[in-house]
């Protein structure tokens, strides 16, 4: 096996990244439990576009102290369109990454987004190039994310110039299991110089410039950052993906694939490695275990050094996929550069186990997920088109992600076992895109430069 | 720098196949007689293959891909010296390319050396979309990339991973047409299937 290292001319030392510029979004982790809003705005007028964000900007938190910082917090990014109604001069719009200046929408063949994920599909208003401006409030209460949301709407409610096109409530599920019933949110990339040793399990530390523009990436150098400067710096790229999780359709999988309760969560935890409860397959291959799924220190602390065929944990299940961790691939890929931080968030009802029919398919429910990268689009076409639509990578052949692939006629999900490999059929799209968007999430000093532009 | 638009972006031919027939009839008129003959007698068969359904998708930016494979091929343009460097080091090599092995997407690759070798026509079928895994070169086999690249104008270097993409891309010119025998077959699956067959021959002798 070849392998090179980077060579001369690369910083070993770790950048001491801007805390006080980056927002809070990007290194805080949500609360548990946590409660959320996402609103939409859009601007009709550049000149209250910029007021708006005048406004709002001294309400937006850094990152300063993240780790034991407050509980409730706000944040704000802004798609391409947003920073063209906001009169952001043509050479600097020019500097923003060509998938960024489409949106996601018109990425759709690089994103894979066909069939039932076709952009044509979306809910309004993904897709119409109308969301400008998004902003999140983040809390560990219903009541702090009330407050924190009357803050917000101070900013653009009363005059006129800024819309709200949609406002979605997120939150914690019981037992702070996602839309499928499953604990997720487990599992982040360890972000280096933020001031924070990761939890046994995460990895090393990933070069801050993977995530934050401005900073020296895996590669060494920075990547390309949107100009000027002042713009670019400390800020980083937000994807958002919201899905309808297809429960009744998961649950007729499951009941045709197993014929007891225990064959049914033995499948469940095959397709994610993870039982319900987040313990690992790797650490628990036998039966769950509900107290190693809830302790961060344990959960996620493993490799795939004495599971080389997927015995344990599936090749093609959805945690090995989204983190290969030490598998060998079958082609040369730095698993370090393709990671995202993730701001995933459930909406809508609980997971419902007895929820079999078509009609449970259409219960509003599943996830808004948030991707945080000084890269983001480059990185999710990637995943799209490698990790989750395709199996090769991991030698899987043509099987994509049991959970968040798009699935075609007569797909497959394959559990090796001794002697023989089964076979699972019948899986169908269990989440289904809705709508998603690229957004650019400035610096603190990138917002006031917003709004103080001219014209 | 500027990167060409694929001419797998041209607009959708939505012809019958009889008005298609009608079409390479007109472009026959005035062929050569060989030609003409080979129209009159082949027409079943050409009627067959212009009837089937598209079967070609662009390879990301630039270049053309069937099923699972793409096609690149570009015209890079010699530094001085670089010429007779780069024909000794292949010499050197003889045919062995370890990186190419370890990339893993890479079918086939070939030099040619071209107009006085003042270029190099190099041509290759991978896998997946163009720009997928430039940045796991840029991190993974950096030396590989930059020891034969480094003898062409131009080329910005393998830690630059989007201005290599984008050098590769500005010297690319997208084939017209591309034809894959086995077009779901990608370079892993390819060596799986061999491991699979042999391990199949193996049971049947032993059965046998």
């Amino acid at each position: 096996m070849l392998r090179e290292t980077i060579g001369e001319g690369v910083s070993e030392q770790a950048p001491m990244l801007d805390l006080q510029e980056i927002q809070a979004t990007v290194l805080r982790q949500r609360p548990a439990p946590y409660f959320g809003t996402h609103v939409v705005l859009r601007v009709d007028e550049a000149q209250a576009g910029r007021e708006f964000l005048r406004r709002l900007t001294p309400h937006i938190a850094s990152s300063a102290n993240w780790w034991n910082g407050a509980n409730t917090w706000l944040s704000v990014a802004i798609s391409y369109a947003g920073l063209q109604a906001l009169g952001v001069p043509q050479d600097s719009l020019q500097s923003f990454p060509e998938a960024f200046r489409v949106g996601m929408a018109a990425r759709a063949r690089q994103l894979r987004d066909e069939g039932v994920n076709d952009p044509k599909n979306w809910q309004k208003p993904f897709g119409t190039g109308q969301i400008h401006i998004g902003v999140q409030a983040f809390s560990d209460s219903e009541e702090k994310r009330r407050r924190a949301l009357a803050v917000a709407r101070e900013q653009y409610e009363g005059f006129s110039g800024v819309s709200v096109l949609a406002i979605q409530d997120f939150g914690a599920q019981p037992g702070d299991r996602n839309s499928l019933g499953y604990k997720d949110g487990i599992d982040q990339p360890a972000v280096e110089g933020s001031g924070v040793e990761p939890p046994p399990g995460y990895g090393r530390p990933i070069k801050a410039g993977e995530f934050i523009l401005g900073y020296p990436g895996e590669v060494g150098v920075p990547l390309p950052m949107p100009q000027p400067d002042i713009l670019g710096r400390n800020g980083t790229f937000v994807g958002l993906r919201k899905y309808q999780s297809r429960v009744g359709a998961f649950n007729r999988f499951l009941h045709a694939s197993g014929s007891t309760d225990e064959e049914r969560e033995w499948v469940a935890a095959k397709l994610v490695g993870r039982w319900r409860s987040g313990a690992p397959l790797t650490l628990a291959p036998d039966k769950d275990d509900p107290a190693l799924g809830a302790d961060p220190r344990r959960n996620n602390d493993f490799n795939y050094a004495n599971d080389p065929h997927g015995r344990q944990v599936p090749l093609g299940c959805h945690i090995r996929r989204m983190n290969p961790r030490d598998t060998q691939l079958t082609r040369l890929s730095d698993n370090n550069i393709h990671r995202l931080i993730r701001r995933g968030a459930t909406y809508g009802a609980p997971y419902d186990p007895n929820a079999l029919s078509e009609k449970d398919d259409e219960v509003p429910r599943g996830a808004i997920f948030l991707f945080i990268s000084a890269k983001a689009m480059a990185t999710m076409e990637f995943l799209q088109q490698e990790w989750i639509n395709d199996g090769d990578f991991i030698g899987v052949g043509n099987e994509r992600d049991p959970i968040i692939g798009r699935q075609e006629e007569g797909a497959f999900f394959t559990i090796p076992k001794e002697p023989v490999r089964r076979r699972i059929r019948g899986l169908e799209t269990f989440n289904v895109l809705r709508g998603g968007e690229y957004f650019f999430m400035p610096s603190i000093s990138a917002l006031k430069w917003l709004g103080d532009l001219d014209g | 720098m500027a990167t060409q638009t694929a001419t797998a972006n041209r607009p959708k031919q939505s012809l019958t196949v009889e008005e298609k027939i009608q079409k390479v009839r007109e472009l026959y008129a005035d062929a050569p007689g060989i030609g003409k003959a080979a129209l009159e007698k082949g027409l079943p068969q050409l009627k067959e293959e212009l009837a089937a359904p598209p079967s070609l998708q662009t390879a990301g930016r630039i270049g053309l891909r069937q099923g699972k494979v793409s096609e690149l091929c570009v015209f890079l343009p010699f530094v001085p010296g670089g010429a007779k460097r780069l024909r000794d080091l292949l010499q050197l090599l003889d045919g062995n390319f370890r990186a190419a092995d370890a990339v893993g997407t890479v079918h086939d690759m070939r030099f040619v050396f071209v107009d006085n070798d003042m270029k190099l026509l190099f041509a290759t079928a991978y896998d997946g979309d163009f720009d997928a895994y430039i940045e796991d070169f840029a991190s993974k086999i950096p030396n590989a990339m930059d020891l034969w690249l480094c003898n062409f104008e131009g080329y910005p270097g393998m830690r630059n991973p989007a201005a290599a993409a984008d050098w590769i891309a500005s010297h690319q010119i997208a084939a017209e047409a591309w034809y894959v025998n086995s077009p779901n077959l990608t370079a892993p699956e390819t060596r799986r299937l061999e491991k699979v067959g042999k391990a199949v021959e193996e049971l049947l002798d032993k059965i046998g």
